[in-house]
């Protein structure tokens, strides 16, 4: 089965397209938990009254945090969280593996609690590489979050998901 | 820690490291903080069933990790512009990720003073599991 997958022009032909937007919210408590995920200690992630004293809107959130998706049962993936909302790719990929291959984020604006994302997403590559574990896919996609209030563009991201 | 500044900073500086070592608990704490349930993280009967020796941190926490560090660096006046990793090579939970980072540009633009890193993790046999890089701002002195 997965040794004999390959790219379709079928699944290329979903690069590019862009998913239906989906809801991010930051929260105090999203915030404080992503910060106590990472284990830093600093204030600014934690306390609001002094992240409102360094000049921010309330608490900043940690670098790589852009957000929990709004879940809704059925419609998000019960282990990853991520929404399957329209528009998105469907690969139908036979491999079980999955690992993380790599995160690039790109900011133009700081993210504090209180602040509500509107997320759209795309497949933007697609590779096959041979591996000792047999064909691997490596799936990058890139997602744009937008300020909902300001309609401002916040942060960009690239994952990469390696299936085996 | 007092401010970095921009002029304080040279191509080849090495950033103050970060020593992490992630415990099972910290593994769940940034699963209910991330959202990613996957079971390679916290169930090792799961984990070793899918080819794994045994559980192991996630990729995007080492990348948290790298974001910490920079954070960390560039004090209240800095800002990181991008970052991100690949993730080459498995960590384990209860053994040492040493977060570091080395500059490897800086130039001034539209009033703007931008540091470019080299960034990665590394086990304690030094092998690095999530090399990436970094584009930060810092302030002048000037």
């Amino acid at each position: 089965m997965a040794d004999e997958f390959e790219i379709t022009d079928e699944m290329r032909a979903q690069i590019g397209v862009d998913s239906e937007p989906w809801t991010y919210e930051v929260t105090t408590t999203s915030v404080r938990m992503y910060a106590r995920g990472i284990g830093t200690e600093d204030p600014i992630h934690y306390d609001v009254d002094f992240a409102k004293s360094q000049g921010f809107r309330s608490i900043v959130a940690p670098l790589g945090y852009l957000g929990t998706p709004v879940y809704l049962p059925g419609q998000n993936d019960p282990t990853f969280g991520f929404p399957r909302r329209a528009g998105g790719p469907r690969l139908n990929i036979p491999m079980k593996g999955l690992l993380d291959g790599g995160t690039e984020t790109e900011y133009l604006d700081v993210i504090c609690a209180g602040d509500v994302l509107v997320e759209t997403s795309h497949l933007a590559d697609l590779k096959l590489r041979d591996s000792a574990r047999g064909k691997m896919l490596f799936i990058t996609n890139e997602s744009v979050y937008k300020n909902k209030e300001t309609g401002q563009v916040v942060a960009k991201q690239r994952l990469t998901s390696i299936h085996y | 820690m007092a401010q970095v500044h921009f002029e304080d900073v040279k191509e080849g500086d090495e950033i103050p490291q970060l020593k992490k070592n992630c415990s099972t608990q910290q593994l769940v704490l940034w699963a209910a903080g991330s959202g990613d349930f996957y079971q390679i993280h916290y169930d090792k009967d799961f984990a070793q069933a899918t080819g794994l020796k045994g559980l192991i941190v996630h990729g995007a926490l080492k990348n948290a990790f790298l974001g910490q560090l920079l954070h960390d660096w560039i004090g209240e006046a800095g800002q990181v512009r991008r970052f991100g990793c690949s993730y080459r090579g498995m960590d384990e939970p209860n053994q040492d990720i040493l977060c570091r980072g080395v500059v490897t540009k800086k130039y001034s633009e539209g009033g703007k003073h931008f540091v470019e890193l080299d960034v990665w993790t590394e086990k304690p046999d030094g092998k690095k599991t999530s090399p990436g890089t970094a584009l930060v701002t810092l302030p002048s002195k000037n």
